[in-house]
C-alpha cells in the first residue's frame, strides 16, 4: 500500500441522539468524561470524597511509617498523639546507615528474591505453556493440583521442607530459600502465564510450524516475546513473595542468609521493647526498591494478573 | 481458546507415573533419612571435671537486642579468652524464639547452650535431649528459689540466669496523689478495688490498672485466680471453673466495666501506657524498667517506679506472683560439654553477673551476687525481690507441653466474659474442660 493512499473513513453508526439521523456529519466522539470532571458539583464532590478518604486509607499508614521514623523514641506514644513530629530527627536513619549487618539482610534479600523471580519465571513459563497449548490425559487435574498446593497452611509445608533440606544438608544456603519461595510462587505464576498464554492465538503458533519452526525455537522465538508482559508480571510477583516472605527466611536461613523481614524484626522487636523510630525507618528504606519496581512495572503486572481473565 | 490439540501430548500416562513415582521416592528418602546424632539425657559430668574444651554455639534472643546485646557479648567475649574456643552466637526473635529452637533440637540443627525463658524447660525436655546440670550447681550458690525455677520434673534441665517474677509495678507519684505511699500499698482485694476507683476520680483519662485484655496476655488472669484461691491444676485434674476461679473472672469483669481497666492492652500497651504516666499501675517483670523507662518523656520515671506486693483475697494470704526468668540449658551434642561449663560461668561467676546487672539490671541468681553492693544498691531490684519475687510460683501448667495452648483456652474464655459474650461460670466450665483435654 502506497504511503499516500487514504485510508477509507471508519464507518460511524448513527447516533440515537442525533436529529440529524445517520447522514449529518459527527464530530469525533470524545471519550466519556469521569465522575471526577463532572459538570454536576454534587457528583464531582462525591467522587472527589471518595477518592481522599481512598488515597488516605491507602496513604496514611504509609505516612505514620515517615512520621514514625522521624519521631523520637521516647515521643513515639505521646498522648494525644501528634500528627507531625513535634521535634523531627533524623537519628533512626543514622542508626540504618551504620548498621552493617542490615546491609547484609539486604544483599540477601536481593540475592533471593532475584533468584526467586528468575527461577518461577522459568519454570512456569513452560509449565503454563504446556497447560495452554498441549492437550494430554491428567492436564487438568495436574493443574488443579498445583493450585491446589496453595491451599496448605504453610506451616506445615514449613516443617516438611524443613525435614528435606536439612536431609540434603541445604539448610542455611540461598538454594533453600530460593527453592522454598518458588514452591509458593509457581502455582499463581503458573496460571497467570497460562491465562496469557491462552490470548496468543493458535494459528499463530499454527504458521511457525508450517513454516518449519521447531517447537523449543515456538517457544522461545514467537510465544515468549510475545508474553513478555505475563513474564514480567510473573517475575514481580515471584520478587514481592521473596522479598516480603518472613517465616521462612527466618527457620531455613541461617544467621549469614537471612533476608530482611526476619533481619529486621531480630534487629528492633526485642523482648521487652521495640525500636520503632528505627524499625520505621527500615521499613520505609527498604520498602523504596519494591516500590519503584511497581510503579514502572505496574502496566504488566496490571495486564499479566487480568489476561485470560475475558474472552473474546 | 482452542480446544482441538494442536500439538502431539509429549507426556505420556506412563512417562506421567514414572515422574510421580520420582517425586514420591525422594519425599520417602527425606523421611528416611537419619537425623543429626542425638541423644538422652545425660550429666554434664565432663564439663564439671574440667575435660578438652571444644567450639559450641550459644542461642540467645537477646544478642540482636540494642540494650542487651552489649551483655551477652562481654560474657561470651570472657569465655572465649579462658577457654580458648570460639562461641558462635545465634539470634532468634523472642516472639519466634521457642518454636525455632524446638525446630533446631529437633532436627539436630543446634547442640550447645541456649537461653530460654524458665516456662519452656518443660515443652524442651520432654524432646529428651537436654542434659541434666545437676552436677554443676554445687559449690556455686545458686538460691535454692532459683535452682527451682530452672527444674523440670525434679531435673536440673537449666541453670538459672536472671529469675525473678512478674509482678505489679506503680506510679509512686500517681500513687501519692490517692494517699499511698509505695510501702503502703492496699493489701486486700477490696482496698486495691478502693485504690483504683480514687485513681480513677483523679480523671484525666488515667487508666488505674494497666491490666491485660487482650487475648494474647489474658493468661495474666491465672494469677487472679490463684489470688482468690483456685489451685487451677491439682495433679493432673484441672480445677478451673471452680468457685475460686469464677469469683476472680467475675472480679476482673467487674473492674472492665467499671473502666477500672482498660480494653485492648496487653503487655507492651502496658507499658506504653504507663510510660506516658496514662496507667498508674500494671503488671510487668523485671525486664519492663528498661522499657518503660526508655519510653518515656518522664526522665525521672526510673526513680517512681514501685514494685507492690500483689494484694490478696483476706489478710494474712501470701501475696501471688508468677515465677519469671531465663536459664541457660544444654542440648546434647557436638560442644555440649563446653556448653555446659559456659553456662556455670556465664550464671555464677560473680564478676561475670555484676557486670552482665549492670548492662541488663536483671536479677542474679546466686547469694554472693545478690548480696554484693551493685545490686544491694540498686532500691527497685531490692523491693521487687523482697514484695514479689519471694513469694513467686511457677504457673502450674508449665509442668505439661501443652500449656501454651492450655493458656490460650483459658484466655480466650476470660476475654469473652470481659467482652459480656458470657458469664464467667460457663465460661471458666469451659475454659476447664478445654484445658483438662490439653493436659489428657
Amino acid at each position: 500500500m502506497s504511503a499516500t493512499t487514504q485510508l477509507p473513513a471508519t464507518p460511524t453508526p448513527p447516533s440515537a441522539s442525533s436529529p440529524a439521523g445517520g447522514d449529518a456529519p459527527r464530530p469525533p466522539q470524545r471519550l466519556r468524561r469521569g465522575a471526577l470532571r463532572s459538570e454536576r458539583p454534587g457528583v464531582r464532590i462525591a467522587a472527589w470524597a471518595t477518592v481522599v478518604v481512598c488515597g488516605g486509607f491507602g496513604l496514611l499508614p504509609v505516612y505514620w511509617l515517615l512520621a514514625t521514623s522521624l519521631t523520637p523514641r521516647d515521643q513515639v506514644f505521646s498522648y494525644p498523639p501528634k500528627f507531625f513530629p513535634s521535634a523531627p530527627t533524623l537519628d533512626a536513619f543514622a542508626a540504618l546507615a551504620s548498621n552493617e549487618q542490615l546491609f547484609g539482610y539486604l544483599r540477601n534479600s536481593v540475592i533471593v528474591s532475584v533468584l526467586t523471580a528468575v527461577l518461577s519465571v522459568l519454570v512456569s513459563a513452560y509449565m503454563g505453556y504446556s497447560f495452554s497449548k498441549f492437550r494430554y490425559r491428567g492436564r487438568r487435574s495436574l493443574m488443579y493440583l498445583v493450585l491446589a498446593s496453595q491451599m496448605f497452611p504453610q506451616a506445615l509445608l514449613l516443617v516438611t521442607l524443613y525435614s528435606v533440606f536439612s536431609a540434603y544438608n541445604l539448610l542455611n544456603t540461598y538454594t533453600a530459600l530460593v527453592l522454598s519461595f518458588t514452591t509458593f510462587t509457581l502455582p499463581l505464576c503458573v496460571w497467570m502465564l497460562k491465562g496469557f498464554f491462552d490470548t496468543i492465538p493458535d494459528e499463530l503458533i499454527e504458521a511457525a510450524r508450517v513454516d518449519g519452526a521447531s517447537r523449543l525455537r515456538i517457544i522461545h522465538s514467537i510465544v515468549l516475546p510475545l508474553a513478555a508482559p505475563g513474564l514480567i508480571a510473573a517475575g514481580l510477583f515471584a520478587f514481592v513473595r521473596g522479598w516480603n516472605d518472613f517465616v521462612f527466611a527466618l527457620t531455613l536461613a541461617g544467621p549469614e542468609k537471612q533476608t530482611l523481614p526476619p533481619g529486621l524484626v531480630n534487629t528492633f522487636i526485642g523482648e521487652a521493647s521495640t525500636a520503632w523510630p528505627e524499625l520505621m525507618a527500615a521499613s520505609l528504606v527498604v520498602s523504596l526498591p519494591v516500590a519503584i519496581a511497581f510503579i514502572a512495572l505496574q502496566k504488566y503486572l496490571v495486564g499479566g494478573l487480568t489476561a485470560g481473565a475475558v474472552k473474546g | 481458546m482452542s480446544t482441538t490439540p494442536l500439538m502431539p501430548s509429549a507426556v505420556s500416562r506412563r512417562r506421567m507415573l514414572q515422574l510421580l513415582g520420582i517425586g514420591a521416592g525422594t519425599a520417602a528418602l527425606a523421611a528416611c533419612a537419619p537425623s543429626a546424632p542425638g541423644s538422652s539425657t545425660g550429666a554434664a559430668s565432663a564439663a564439671a571435671t574440667g575435660g578438652a574444651k571444644t567450639d559450641f554455639a550459644f542461642s540467645s534472643w537477646s544478642f540482636t537486642e540494642e540494650a542487651a546485646a552489649p551483655a551477652l557479648e562481654a560474657i561470651v567475649k570472657a569465655y572465649q579468652d579462658q577457654a580458648g574456643v570460639t562461641v558462635k552466637d545465634i539470634s532468634f526473635p523472642y516472639n519466634e524464639y521457642i518454636n525455632q529452637l524446638t525446630l533446631q533440637v529437633k532436627g539436630g540443627q543446634f547442640t550447645g547452650a541456649a537461653h530460654v525463658d524458665v516456662a519452656w524447660l518443660g515443652s524442651l525436655a520432654a524432646m529428651g535431649k537436654l542434659q541434666d546440670l545437676s552436677a554443676l550447681t554445687e559449690g556455686r550458690g545458686y538460691t535454692d528459689a532459683a535452682l527451682a525455677a530452672a527444674q523440670f520434673d525434679g531435673v536440673q534441665y537449666g541453670l538459672p540466669w536472671t529469675i525473678g517474677a512478674i509482678g505489679l509495678i506503680g506510679n509512686s507519684d500517681l500513687l501519692e496523689k490517692v494517699g499511698v505511699a509505695g510501702d503502703a500499698f492496699p493489701t486486700t482485694i477490696d482496698e486495691f478495688e478502693k485504690t483504683l476507683k480514687d485513681l480513677k476520680g483523679l480523671g484525666g483519662g488515667l487508666i488505674p490498672y494497666a491490666a491485660s485484655t487482650k487475648a494474647a496476655q489474658l493468661k495474666d488472669a491465672l494469677i487472679w485466680m490463684e489470688t482468690f484461691g483456685s489451685p487451677l491444676v491439682d495433679g493432673d485434674t484441672v480445677t478451673i471453673g471452680d468457685d475460686a476461679s469464677v469469683e476472680a473472672v467475675t472480679w476482673y469483669k467487674s473492674l472492665y466495666d467499671q473502666k477500672l481497666i482498660a480494653a485492648d492492652v496487653d503487655r507492651f500497651d502496658a507499658r506504653s501506657l504507663f510510660a506516658q504516666g496514662r496507667a498508674a499501675v500494671y503488671d510487668d517483670a523485671p525486664v519492663g524498667r528498661g522499657a518503660v523507662t526508655e519510653e518515656s518523656p518522664d526522665k525521672d520515671l526510673g526513680s517512681k517506679l514501685v514494685p507492690v506486693s500483689r494484694p490478696v483475697l483476706k489478710a494474712g494470704d501470701s501475696p501471688r506472683a508468677l515465677v519469671w526468668g531465663g536459664a541457660l540449658a544444654v542440648v546434647d551434642g557436638e560442644g555440649a560439654e563446653t556448653a555446659a561449663d559456659f553456662a556455670q560461668f556465664a550464671t555464677s561467676d560473680l564478676d561475670t553477673v555484676l557486670a552482665d546487672y549492670e548492662v541488663r539490671g536483671l536479677p542474679p541468681v546466686t547469694t554472693e551476687a545478690q548480696q554484693s553492693e551493685v545490686v544491694a544498691s540498686d532500691t527497685f531490684g531490692t523491693q521487687f525481690n523482697e514484695r514479689i519475687t519471694a513469694t513467686s510460683t511457677s504457673n502450674p501448667f508449665w509442668a505439661f507441653t501443652a500449656y501454651s495452648q492450655i493458656e490460650t483456652v483459658v484466655a480466650e474464655q476470660v476475654q469473652a466474659v470481659l467482652v459480656g459474650k458470657t458469664d464467667a461460670k460457663t465460661a471458666m466450665q469451659k475454659a476447664g474442660e478445654a484445658a483438662q483435654k490439653l493436659v489428657g
